[in-house]
């Protein structure tokens, strides 16, 4: 129960964060994406099947704020949350790189990902080359601000996690 | 580091989960305004409106110097022709800067509502969109205001856009730079009318203008307005900036600089117009 209230509140905040702060500070005009932030660091931390989770009640909360068919961003980063952390289980890496290059290339392909669906949707109003110049500066964005929301995630990880998991 | 479920759980799981998004998009893409999902996010935008609205009250100072920082070497330049006319005009007003922008915003707002005879409610901007493919903002104002689906907005400039989501204290209004926005416009010297289509945060295109139509430069475009539109009429949207010719062409598009300035927006007039 403390899981989901501590990541539902995280989500909330990465949400709220992205559309107040965020919007002024922009990178060449581009805001980062905070929550796809937040599900690739939770699959790196906890695993693919926590990644997925989270990566889909996060794309929901996302998909409630947005004007585009409910649902898309749920796909989007519930397929990211798999993938980052299967990937996770086979690099073993303790480089701090890792995270900030996982969070980077991840973010680029799942807002290509995202935009490729709403296109097969038909609610894609920008083109493609918009798309990839978002796309590639909202994932540099994201990979900048890892080194220091990493650290805060990471603790809302370790402070909710159940006891009875063995460390080693 | 633990890793919870094996591979087989793993999978299932994410099955699952790509079978529920592709659910829910199919019925909410077929359920339109009225699907349980749009209930649901609006009760999402209810609760993330009201912590946008704190948030950038507190935000505000701070992310204006950060962005001021961004800046600091035009700044400079400007920062020291400015304190000199501030000397000069703080001598002569005693007014300070902030209640000052505020009110020149908020008469500009009554006056248009004045000349053009239109009944609404004031709102402030609290956050912009949450994503990067999607030109909104979102306001203070909601339901529980009066505030209602599909009413215009407008700032003491211009259009500004019309509102497409409404919860009980908050509600979202697309900009008319969105790609997505069309707005009906009429030249204001020769009256000919076109479609004005957003093109993010270039100048917007007005096309399907008839070809033999005479331009001015530096022509006003306003809301066309025709019955059962959704902009009332005679409302700015900006100015003739160019004008792209192509022989044979059967229709001619118009590049329009907006009215209204889309990087700074901070108050608003939700207008109650008949939905």
């Amino acid at each position: 129960m403390r899981r989901i209230l501590a990541w539902a509140a995280v989500i909330l905040v990465a949400l709220v964060l992205q559309s107040t702060l965020f919007a002024q500070v922009k990178l060449a005009g581009v805001k980062p994406d905070l929550v796809y932030l937040v599900t690739i660091v939770l699959a790196f931390l906890e695993g693919p099947s926590s990644g997925a989770l989270g990566g889909f009640v996060g794309g929901i909360a996302e998909d409630f704020l947005l004007n585009q068919p409910k649902g898309i961003t749920a796909l989007t980063l519930t397929l990211i949350g798999y993938a980052v952390g299967t990937i996770r289980q086979y690099i073993v890496s303790p480089s701090p790189i890792l995270p900030v290059a996982l969070v980077g290339v991840a973010t680029f392909v799942g807002m290509l990902f995202n935009q490729l669906i709403a296109f097969l949707l038909g609610q894609a109003h920008v083109g493609m080359a918009y798309a990839l110049r978002v796309a590639l500066l909202s994932a540099a964005y994201n990979a900048v601000l890892t080194p220091f929301l990493f650290p805060v995630i990471r603790w809302v990880a370790e402070a909710s996690r159940p006891r009875k998991v063995f460390r080693w | 580091m633990a890793l919870y479920g094996r591979a087989r759980n793993t999978r299932l799981l994410v099955i699952t989960l790509v079978m529920a998004s592709l659910l829910i998009i199919t019925v909410d893409y077929r359920g339109g305004q009225r699907g349980p999902f749009e209930v649901a996010g609006r009760a999402t935008s209810t609760v993330v409106g009201a912590m946008q609205a704190g948030v950038s009250k507190v935000l505000h100072p701070i992310a204006a110097f950060v962005g001021g920082v961004a800046h600091i070497g035009s700044l400079k330049a400007e920062n020291d022709q400015l304190r000199a006319r501030v000397r000069q005009l703080e001598a002569q007003s005693g007014t300070t800067d902030s209640t000052q922008r505020v009110n020149d915003a908020l008469l500009k707002l009554f006056s248009l509502q004045g000349t053009l005879n239109l009944r609404g409610v004031a709102a402030r901007v609290i956050a912009e969109s949450v994503g990067n493919f999607e030109w909104s903002v979102n306001i203070d104002k909601g339901s529980s205001r009066g505030v209602k689906l599909n009413m215009a907005v407008v700032m003491g400039d211009g259009l500004v856009g019309h509102v497409v989501e409404v919860a009980s204290n908050t509600s979202k209004v697309e900009l008319i730079i969105d790609p997505a926005s069309a707005v009906a416009g009429r030249l204001a010297n020769s009256g000919e009318t076109g479609v004005v289509t957003g093109q993010k945060f270039r100048d917007l295109t007005m096309g399907l203008v008839s070809p033999d139509a005479r331009i001015v430069p530096d022509e006003q475009v306003v809301t066309a307005g025709y019955q059962g539109g959704l902009y009332p009429p005679e409302i700015p949207i900006g100015v003739v900036s160019h004008t792209y010719e192509r022989e044979g062409s059967i229709a001619k598009t118009i590049a329009i600089r907006p009215a209204v300035d889309f990087t700074s927006l901070e108050y608003v007039l939700v207008v109650f117009t008949k939905p």
